[in-house]
């Protein structure tokens, strides 16, 4: 009885000839070596999305204007110690510079204080030598407070980077305080401007509340509130397309 | 009344020298305070501070040298 040929009616005991002869002679390979392969998933794209995105954020921005600026949009020099190695800084910022205003006025009045000594006779009855220590004694003490108040004002910094968003308090030398969140973990953005000043400054809080460990990150009465909401919805939107085409880092 | 007096003189420049003493050690925590932070933050300025800093040590210095000397 002759075998049936169709596959479907086989049996397994059967011998099947894997390679079939072909009628026609065989072709040779082609060399793919100097040839462009196209990807389904191409890295171009992906660069193009995140230079639109980058430009976009540059753009909304702008340049910062001096170097002590409380707004420093990417800045060359500036740098932390939590930093990855090809982390990109976005924005670093300071509280307004108009919340300096109360220490350099009482610092002003702590210099004209001996002046105004000259009229009221506090120091008269110390001997000289006493009153000249005791002046230069209150004008180290004028510095250190400035000083101080500028420290506090210069090392307390809040940084977007293109992967999170960090909180760098110094409150002394005994206390320093970094918080972080990711892009990503970010869930709601809000921003308050309260009072005359703030208004009139533009400058205020800015809230963000995460789902990572630290459940909230205050950005205290920084400028441009509502540009820096806008560079962060634009840097979540980033990392959500970063998400859908898996190239997250 | 002028044993009196030398007493409150004497008072005062022990008073002197010991605030001058306190505050040197504070300028000293101020130099620690700033190279630290200037460690973890670094930005244009740093170094300008840390001088500030250090130049601050040396007056506070100078002002135990001035009691010492002077009262």
């Amino acid at each position: 009885m002759p075998r049936a040929k169709d596959l479907d009616t086989v049996a397994p005991d059967d011998i099947i000839n894997s390679t079939p002869k072909s009628p026609l002679p065989p072709r040779p390979i082609k060399k793919l070596q100097n040839k462009k392969i196209k990807h389904l998933h191409q890295p171009s794209n992906e660069k193009s999305h995140s230079t639109q995105f980058r430009q976009n954020i540059y753009g909304i921005l702008g340049k910062t204007k001096h170097p002590f600026s409380s707004f420093l949009v990417k800045p060359k020099v500036f740098n932390f110690r939590e930093r990855d190695t090809d982390e990109e800084i976005i924005l670093v910022l300071r509280r307004h510079w108009i919340t300096n205003l109360t220490w350099i006025l009482i610092t002003i009045s702590m210099i004209i204080g001996p002046i105004l000594l000259t009229t009221v006779p506090l120091l008269e009855s110390f001997p000289p030598a006493y009153q000249f220590i005791s002046i230069i004694f209150w004008y180290l003490i004028t510095f250190i407070y400035s000083f101080e108040q500028l420290l506090s004002w210069y090392f307390n910094v809040y940084i977007i980077t293109d992967e999170r968003v960090i909180d760098i308090d110094f409150n002394n030398l005994l206390s320093k305080n970094f918080s972080e969140a990711k892009i990503s973990m970010i869930q709601d953005v809000t921003s308050t401007i309260i009072g005359v000043s703030q208004t009139f400054f533009n400058f205020g809080n800015i809230q963000i509340q995460t789902a990572a460990e630290v459940p909230e990150i205050t950005f205290e009465k920084v400028p441009n509130p509502e540009i820096i909401i806008k560079v962060l919805g634009q840097l979540r939107q980033e990392e959500e397309l970063e998400n859908i085409e898996g190239r997250v880092k | 009344m002028e044993i009196i007096n030398n007493y409150i003189l004497l008072a005062t420049k022990f008073i002197f020298l010991l605030g001058t003493l306190i505050y040197f050690i504070f300028a000293l925590i101020v130099v620690k305070q700033t190279t630290t932070l200037s460690r973890s933050v670094y930005d244009k300025f740093n170094t300008i501070l840390i001088i500030f800093s250090y130049a601050h040590l040396a007056f506070s210095f100078f002002l135990i040298l001035l009691t010492f000397i002077i009262l």
